[in-house]
């Protein structure tokens, strides 16, 4: 039995979820149990305990039925966002949810799972490879398509982090460094363009030398360079031509320090929580900002600030490494699962959590613009939760048939 | 492409530098933010930590015709608590000063605390002087006890007109739901009348002011000099096409007695006044409504709430007759020398139908001055139920007047389709015309519609959407908003009009018309009297009306339920308003324009016009029975 578990049992996964789980329950509970969301504790609580069974679920169902399924399961969540997008429930200005009994559910949490499961799919085929442009558009089209729903919502921060799960799954799956640079230039030369010109042209004489070492042929580096030209340029004009106050919006998204009391209120106070915290924090329930619920709903996008403050950079490490050791650990095990869908779904999930923490704690720390997604685990929100769990399932059962082809 | 080999070793080395190198980013900044610059983010989260506060705008003000401020706005005086000052061992004493029950004081305290512990919460509305005297005096020893002034709706005329202005109370949870996002607990919202319907112009913009405070919650003084405040902005006036003294007179008129008055402008379809008897009084709402007060309303048997002006549906009697003459001459199926005798009753079938009079050799002016119904039953039989229908709705009838409140009742004008559908195809007669044709049987109109119905009468065909508001001001740019409201016009030959509008003149200038009491000193008055039957117990009297009969001014219609002939009961009324609009007061110096014999009484309770006398029937309190109350009013609809 002992050697069972030594062999099948993924303790690394299993553990490090566990324990990010109880910090998450722990800073909820310390953010909320003063407030009108008071019950928001209890509620995660269940949410957690519904979310181990599907874990254990994920875990115990076999990799090749999880594959087989792929194609419909995805289907039918392109159904629930189409379905979501006529009858859904706006939250926060976008229709993403439904309601059901007193609970939201967020079909576009566990849409992200079945995308990665049907991409996986497909790039595990042995008839396909990435590096052909058809199979290559096919590809892209899977995870393109129910971001376009998403989109519709809108919801832009979630169709983000599809785009942000393809680009490594496609590095994994054999596509040229070449491919993945061209594909992830036009957003940064868009986002430069929006900040100065001059940041542009920096950008843009960057993606260049970048294209020239990496160049196939010289005609298609010269293509794509041109094509980011006439993008950053034309990204310019329509700026200019936005109204005052949309221009105002997308300049206080990219530096909230522009609207101190409105839009950047939140990253302002996260800063303040987060570094008023010192090295050893103000201690459990003692934060000054969290008590005093200066960030408003702190327990769902922001729930990092709510460790920051009261553990300090000692708590802030502890979750970090926590979700290093998940993370490296994930990597580990796409590169030593001999089955290709495994390994696709283990990265991709690798994929996913790591943009999630990135962009969620550098939100908090006033690295990021703030894009309103969950940080794994740790947030509140039963739909993300659940789905993160299940992908933490699906990390173990990778795990335990790491070694059957 | 070339493609490399599928998860190479390679690959996982690039990757995993990537995750390195985030995390390297991030411990970077914690440990920027949290040793670097700890000590300085420290002393913000201690010493300047900014809340927004919330500054109520002043609700626009409403204006009359004439300029006169009707609706103004009052100091109020609310008891505000901040829940992590507030000691609970005050609580008993608190529920005394302030008599509420302990444990809803404790409830509301609990909310309070909830939302958030360290901002005041509104804990009693409107609290009076011996209240505040009171708290005041305990002031030290009732820490996180506040005192906050606002403002409350204050009427600074007679005229009460409650239906039209409507009131402003505070939000329901099902409100707060479905207005959005610029609501708050606690906040007002106009609920009835044009403060439900003006209330996105009416409420303003919130302010918002940002104060410092330390890490205890407690508030240290402004933010940055207040440089970053968002002011409020004040609602915008608005200024009616109603006549505060008219209205007022309406009112006074209407005393003791169920019913409406509705008159409007026929140049532009302003409404001049429009009541609803008996009215309430819009005090009871400005503050906190007690609930004894909304019981006292609700249970009343009058139903003081329920606005008769634009809500109930009766039939409008002979009043509707002007409807089927114009249809009988735009059809030729008679012109202005078509007559009939009058035997003083209608034989069809086996049933006669009855008049008032035997009024002998009738051409239509006649008919309409004396109010034939011989007349009417017989053209009815020619003109057919649906080219009468659709003369009712060229005038409005059976569809919304489409006024700017909420409250209004489409009405009800029978047609073929009706009848079938109701009856059963073949299973009701000609008979049933009959009635319709004198306007009673199944036919509902509203006071509303009668007097849009008036002013089209009065000017020849046009029709302007009757409105309340006349415009907007807007008292940051100084720029006065006008609003469009819908007109068009029917076409009726010049010679229908001139001979329906005789009838109608003669019907109050004439010897032998039946509006006779409707008459002005000096001006020509043109009006057509209506006594609607009534089942459930004394007819409803109706009278329309308009003057001066060659340029009109005024278009009225006045309803007075249970009461009797409309000659008697509402044509007095309507006589009255006209007069006080045209001439700005009362200028007759006997109650009665016709010599006849009457009694000189006073006027039931009124400090509008203690010297005017009225026929003695008018001042009579009278004895009335249940009104109808099967309406449904266009927001039920919408619900």
């Amino acid at each position: 039995m002992n050697s069972f578990f030594k062999e099948y049992f993924d303790h690394t996964t299993f553990w490090t979820t566990l324990a990010l789980i109880a910090v998450g329950l722990l800073s909820i509970y310390s953010a909320t149990f003063d407030t009108q969301a008071g019950r928001s504790f209890e509620h995660q609580l269940l949410w957690a305990a519904m979310g181990f069974v599907l874990m254990m679920a994920a875990l115990a169902t076999p990799l090749r039925v999880i594959q087989r399924l792929s194609y419909v399961s995805y289907f039918v969540s392109l159904t629930l966002l189409i379905v979501v997008l006529a009858i859904g429930k706006k939250v926060y200005g976008s229709t993403s949810w439904f309601g059901i009994g007193g609970f939201g559910i967020q079909p576009s949490e566990f849409v992200k799972l079945t995308t990665l499961l049907a991409l996986a799919s497909y790039l595990s085929r042995n008839d396909i490879s990435v590096g052909k442009t058809t199979d290559l558009l096919k590809a892209c089209g899977i995870v393109l398509l129910p971001v376009g729903l998403i989109v519709l919502q809108p919801d832009f921060g979630t169709a983000i982090t599809f785009i942000a799960m393809l680009l490594p799954v496609l590095y994994w799956a054999g596509a040229s460094r070449f491919l993945i640079v061209a594909l992830l230039i036009p957003p940064l030369i868009a986002v430069a363009a929006l900040v100065s010109t001059t940041t542009f042209i920096i950008v843009l004489a960057l993606a260049g030398i970048t294209l020239y070492l990496l160049r196939e042929d010289t005609f298609s580096s010269s293509l794509i360079f041109g094509v980011n030209v006439v993008i950053g340029i034309f990204v310019q004009v329509v700026y200019e031509k936005l109204p005052l106050y949309q221009q105002k919006r997308i300049a206080t998204f990219l530096d909230p320090n522009n609207d101190p009391l409105g839009a950047g209120y939140n990253v302002i106070q996260a800063k303040v929580a987060i570094g008023s915290g010192g090295l050893f924090g103000k201690g459990y329930l003692h934060g000054t900002q969290t008590q005093l619920n200066f960030i408003p709903k702190q327990w769902t996008d922001f729930i990092f600030c709510v460790p920051g403050e009261e553990f300090g950079f000692i708590g802030a490490i502890v979750i970090l490494a926590l979700f290093a050791i998940l993370l490296l650990h994930g990597i580990k095990l796409a590169h030593i699962a001999k089955n290709k869908f495994g390994s696709v779904v283990a990265i991709g999930i690798t994929a996913l959590f790591a943009f999630h923490i990135f962009v969620n704690i550098g939100m908090s720390l006033g690295l990021m613009p703030v894009i309103g997604i969950p940080l794994p685990f740790l947030s509140y929100g039963g739909s993300s939760l659940c789905s993160y769990m299940i992908m933490a399932g699906l990390l173990m059962n990778v795990y335990a048939n790491r070694k059957e082809y | 492409m070339i493609t490399e080999e599928f998860g190479s070793g390679k690959r996982k080395t690039i990757l995993t530098i990537i995750l390195w190198l985030g995390f390297a980013v991030i411990v970077g900044r914690l440990y920027q933010l949290q040793y670097i610059y700890s000590a300085e983010y420290g002393k913000k989260s201690e010493e300047n930590s900014i809340r927004k506060v919330v500054e109520e705008p002043i609700r626009g003000y409403v204006y009359d015709r004439n300029g006169k401020l009707i609706v103004d706005n009052r100091p109020s005086y609310s008891v505000m608590l901040t829940p992590i000052d507030f000691d609970k061992k005050n609580l008993l004493f608190l529920s005394q000063i302030l008599s509420i029950p302990e444990d809803v004081l404790r409830e509301k305290i609990k909310r309070a605390r909830q939302y958030n512990q360290f901002m005041p919460a509104r804990i009693k509305r409107d609290v009076d002087f011996q209240t505040l005297s009171v708290l005041e005096e305990y002031k030290e020893k009732l820490p996180g006890v506040k005192i906050q002034t606002e403002s409350k709706r204050y009427y600074t005329t007679p005229a009460r007109a409650s239906h039209l202005l409507g009131y402003v109370k505070e939000i329901s949870d099902y409100q707060l739901e479905k207005l959005g996002d610029y609501y708050q607990q606690g906040d007002v919202v106009g609920s009835v009348g044009i403060e439900a319907k003006y209330e996105k112009y009416l409420r303003g913009q919130k302010g918002f002011e940002f104060i410092s405070q330390n890490a205890k919650g407690q508030m240290i003084g402004t933010f940055n000099n207040g440089k970053d405040d968002i002011p409020p902005k004040d609602g915008l006036d608005l200024h009616l096409a109603v006549d505060a003294d008219v209205q007022a007179l309406a009112e006074s008129l209407m005393t003791n007695r169920r019913g409406a008055v509705v008159a409007v402008d026929p140049n532009n379809g302003g409404v001049i006044a429009l009541v609803s008897s008996p009215e309430y009084d819009l005090s009871d709402f400005s503050g906190v409504t007690s609930p004894e007060t909304w019981k006292a309303l609700n249970d009343d048997d009058s139903k003081p709430l329920f606005n008769r002006a634009t809500l109930t549906r009766y039939p409008p009697g002979s009043t509707f007759k002007m409807v089927l003459a114009i249809a009988a001459l735009e059809n030729h199926v008679i012109d202005g020398n078509f007559r009939i005798v009058c035997h003083g009753s209608f034989k069809f079938g086996n049933r006669v139908f009855m008049d008032e009079h035997v009024h002998g050799s009738v051409n239509i002016v006649e008919a309409i001055q004396k109010s034939c119904n011989v007349f009417f039953y017989q053209l009815m039989l020619k003109v057919g139920l649906d080219p009468w229908a659709a003369m009712g709705k060229e005038f409005g009838f059976g569809q919304l007047a489409d006024i700017d409140i909420f409250e209004e009742n489409p009405g009800l004008l029978p047609t073929t389709n009706y009848f079938n559908r109701v009856y059963g195809e073949g299973k009701w007669t000609q008979g049933y015309l009959l009635s319709l044709g004198i306007g009673q049987g199944e036919i509902g109109v509203t006071p509303l519609q009668m007097a849009d119905y008036t002013a089209m009468l009065a000017n020849k065909g046009h029709h302007y959407q009757p409105h309340i508001v006349d415009y907007i001001y807007n008292n940051r740019t100084h720029k006065a908003d006008t609003i469009a409201y819908k007109k068009d016009s029917i076409q009726i030959s010049e010679n229908a009009w001139d001979l329906v509008r005789e009838g109608m003149r003669r019907a109050v200038m004439s010897p032998g018309g039946t509006g006779w009491e409707a008459r002005i000193p000096g001006i020509e008055v043109a009006g057509k009297t209506g006594t609607a039957q009534n089942p459930h117990g004394k007819s409803h009297a109706w009278f329309i009306g308009f003057a001066p009969f060659d340029h009109p001014k005024i278009a009225i219609c006045v309803l007075v339920e249970n009461a009797g002939y409309g000659g008697s009961f509402a044509a007095p009324i309507a006589g009255l308003c006209m007069e006080k609009y045209l001439y700005g007061e009362i200028i007759r110096t006997q109650p009665r324009l016709a010599p006849k014999v009457t009694t000189t009484i006073s006027l039931p309770d009124t400090n509008v016009m203690h010297h005017v006398m009225l026929p003695s029937h008018i001042a009579t309190v009278q004895k009335v029975v249940q009104p109808q109350t099967g309406f449904q009013s266009r927001r039920d609809l919408q619900h």
